[in-house]
């Protein structure tokens, strides 16, 4: 990549594949495979949010469980603070773990009803040896403070909590043990809009504080453009477009960028009219893409070679990285025209 | 314009074991003939309740409606037999959901499904039936529509799902549809499809809908007036363009100031400017709120507001808000 990170990037990776099998028939025999991710790259560097934005079953949560190496890789390197943690066994990933924190959507069905919060947000911090005792209970009381809970809520159980506090818990609890790294699967899509604004300033807040990587996956554009600085498009496994929120906002270069803002609502009556939409028909299978350029099957401006031609992720422009044969390097960044 | 459905003065309760919750608080509004009404709010806030109670779908073991009128084309609803509510659901009034899979009958062809209510509620034989239902499918845009006729739910995608449903809710010509968070479960570009199909199709059939949604952005392109909820009442009324320019209730305000915008071109790169945040919590509709029921979020609240429930006053234009203090929200920016 040209526009290699000036500084050391926190997280890197290239050219990350994952295939899930499919079993069929009487003998459960693999008869094919879902190309959940398919060859991805990308870096982040500390203090920055990189944004992965896609609709369902384009593999933005499978990149998110394969970074935290919840599942293994099926090809591709994984390199976590300089370190290639992509080989790494259960047992050797421990240490790393550390430095690589989730924040979940729906926070509630990860934390054990039966234990008071307290003790769920400072499980990290006995089981990677950092607190114990009453330094434990003091590293916890800070933790709530910094999120906005208050300390005394340390004995209350997570049913106990609001959508919103629930969230404020799996924050603390992934701060608890200093990460370098969060990867953040929807975190606000199930919260009401006032609450899911205070978890957002929450999380630019802490990330300023503590220089926190972030990997934030939506599905949500506006959300993403509030917390993001770069942003990657997926479509079907693979990064169709990958630049400067800016940028993305401003000239989209992909058709399928370009569909998604087109689909996009706004809360303004009197932007109705004005919208194109520029995609029909649904998304197609994980399990059966089509070949080529796997958005061709929907895009408008497709030409003849984009059914056999994967487009390969080229930097156009300074920074802004495209997949698609009607970018090629220094063209007309103008809107394309339907052949 | 003459109201095809009239909603007055509605209290819905739920019995549960933390004592009676008030889910909708004295809820009135009209929907027109051919009309696009949203009924928008957070989760909690009765909009939901409020569709299910003029469908009158709230379970009877643990809710009522405890009082108030839905009229609908004039006759009352609250009190007719449940025999003529079923007469009258899916045919003159009907209503799509959020998750089209939990609707849809499993084991039953889409277009079994559909004919099934044809027969029900028009009488007609099953072979012209099936035929209302080609006619359908076809007309929400599934394309293949004879093929797809003996497809099960689980052969289409979450998107032609709603489009089945869709079919299916104005396969009798209803003059209403209610849809509850239509598109809130499916894609961005499928429910901008689905989205431009709905007000498509109500062009052609005059049908009148309600959409209830959580979702400022879709009321904003899709609806003409707008009934926002709060705590289960109805905290301002107005026309989209008047709601959208000039929000008079503060929480309505606060809500449009807590979504972040695709469509504001302000920040430069780098910067994000902070979400206004609504500080607190929904109130808990066990108790009894004496007051408004946002004062104990409202940076304009006064003693008078915690102590009386400010009366829907109307600010002219069409537009009604429940605010003691809208006169200093009107002076503030």
């Amino acid at each position: 990549m040209s526009d290699a990170p000036t500084t050391q990037p926190v997280l890197q990776v290239e050219g990350l594949v994952k295939h899930f099998p499919i079993h069929g028939g009487l003998l459960q025999r693999r008869t094919g495979e879902v190309r959940a991710v398919d060859g991805v790259s990308f870096w982040i560097r500390r203090g920055e949010t990189l944004g992965l934005v896609g609709e369902s079953g384009c593999g933005k949560s499978t990149i998110g469980k394969v970074v935290l190496k919840l599942i293994e890789p099926t090809a591709g390197r994984i390199v976590l603070a300089g370190e290639d943690v992509t080989q790494l066994k259960p047992g050797a990933m421990w240490t790393h773990r550390r430095r690589i924190q989730t924040i979940f959507q729906d926070p509630y069905s990860s934390m054990n009803p039966r234990l008071p919060s307290g003790t769920i947000v400072g499980e990290p911090l006995e089981n990677f040896g950092i607190a114990r005792g009453a330094a434990r209970d003091e590293r916890i009381a800070q933790l709530f403070q910094r999120v906005g809970l208050r300390p005394e809520a340390m004995r209350k159980y997570a049913h106990e909590f609001s959508g919103g506090q629930r969230q404020r818990l799996g924050i603390a609890k992934a701060l608890s043990v200093n990460p370098d790294v969060i990867v953040a699967d929807e975190p606000v899509s199930a919260l009401d809009v006032s609450v899911q604004a205070q978890v957002l300033n929450l999380l630019i807040d802490l990330q300023e504080e503590f220089q926190l990587a972030y990997l934030f996956i939506s599905h949500d554009l506006a959300v993403m453009r509030h917390i993001s600085h770069r942003i990657a498009v997926m479509y079907l496994g693979r990064i169709v477009e990958l630049t400067a929120k800016r940028t993305l906002f401003t000239q989209p270069l992909h058709p399928y960028t370009e569909a998604l803002l087109s689909a996009a609502t706004a809360p303004d009556p009197k932007r109705r009219r004005q919208r194109k939409r520029i995609v029909q028909g649904d998304v197609p299978s994980p399990a059966k893409p089509p070949p080529g350029c796997h958005f061709h099957t929907r895009c408008p401006y497709a030409m003849p070679e984009c059914k056999i031609t994967a487009p390969p992720l080229v930097e156009v422009a300074e920074g802004h990285h495209v997949a698609c044969l009607r970018r090629p390097v220094g063209g007309d960044p103008r809107p394309l025209s339907v052949p | 314009m003459s109201a095809i459905l009239e909603v007055r003065d509605l209290h819905t309760q739920f019995d549960t074991l933390d004592g009676v919750v008030r889910a909708v608080d004295g809820v009135s509004f009209d929907v027109a003939r051919g009309e696009t009404l949203g009924i928008v709010g957070e989760s909690g806030c009765g909009k939901s309740v409020t569709a299910m109670s003029i469908l009158r779908l709230i379970p009877p073991e643990t809710g009522r409606i405890a009082s108030g009128s839905i009229r609908f084309e004039g006759e009352e609803l609250t009190s007719l037999s449940e025999e003529a509510m079923k007469r009258l659901r899916g045919h003159r009034i009907s209503m799509i959901f959020q998750e089209p899979m939990t609707s849809l009958n499993p084991v039953l062809t889409v277009g079994t499904q559909i004919a099934e209510n044809v027969v029900r509620h028009l009488g007609v034989p099953w072979s012209a039936a099936r035929e209302r239902a080609f006619e359908m499918l076809d007309l929400v845009r599934i394309a293949d529509a004879r093929r797809r006729l003996d497809e099960y739910p689980h052969q289409l995608s979450g998107g032609m799902r709603q489009r089945v449903m869709i079919a299916m809710a104005l396969s009798c010509d209803p003059q209403v549809l209610i849809a509850d968070e239509p598109t809130t479960a499916l894609d961005v570009t499928i429910q901008a499809q689905i989205l431009d199909l709905m007000l498509e199709l109500k062009e052609k059939t005059g049908t009148a809908i309600v959409l209830i949604t959580h979702d400022l952005g879709v009321v904003a392109e899709t609806t003409e007036r707008v009934v926002v909820m709060y705590a289960g009442r109805k905290v301002e009324e107005a026309p989209v363009e008047a709601l959208f320019a000039e929000p008079l209730h503060p929480y309505t305000r606060g809500l449009m100031r807590a979504i972040p915008r695709l469509d504001v071109e302000a920040d430069a790169a780098g910067t994000r400017p902070r979400l206004q945040e609504i500080p607190g919590l929904v109130p808990r509709l066990t108790q009894p709120i004496p007051g408004c029921a946002f004062a104990p979020r409202c940076s304009f609240a006064t003693d008078r507001c915690r102590g009386e429930a400010p009366p829907l006053v109307d600010a002219g234009g069409g537009h009604t808000v429940a605010c003691w203090e809208v006169g200093r929200v009107r002076a503030s920016t």
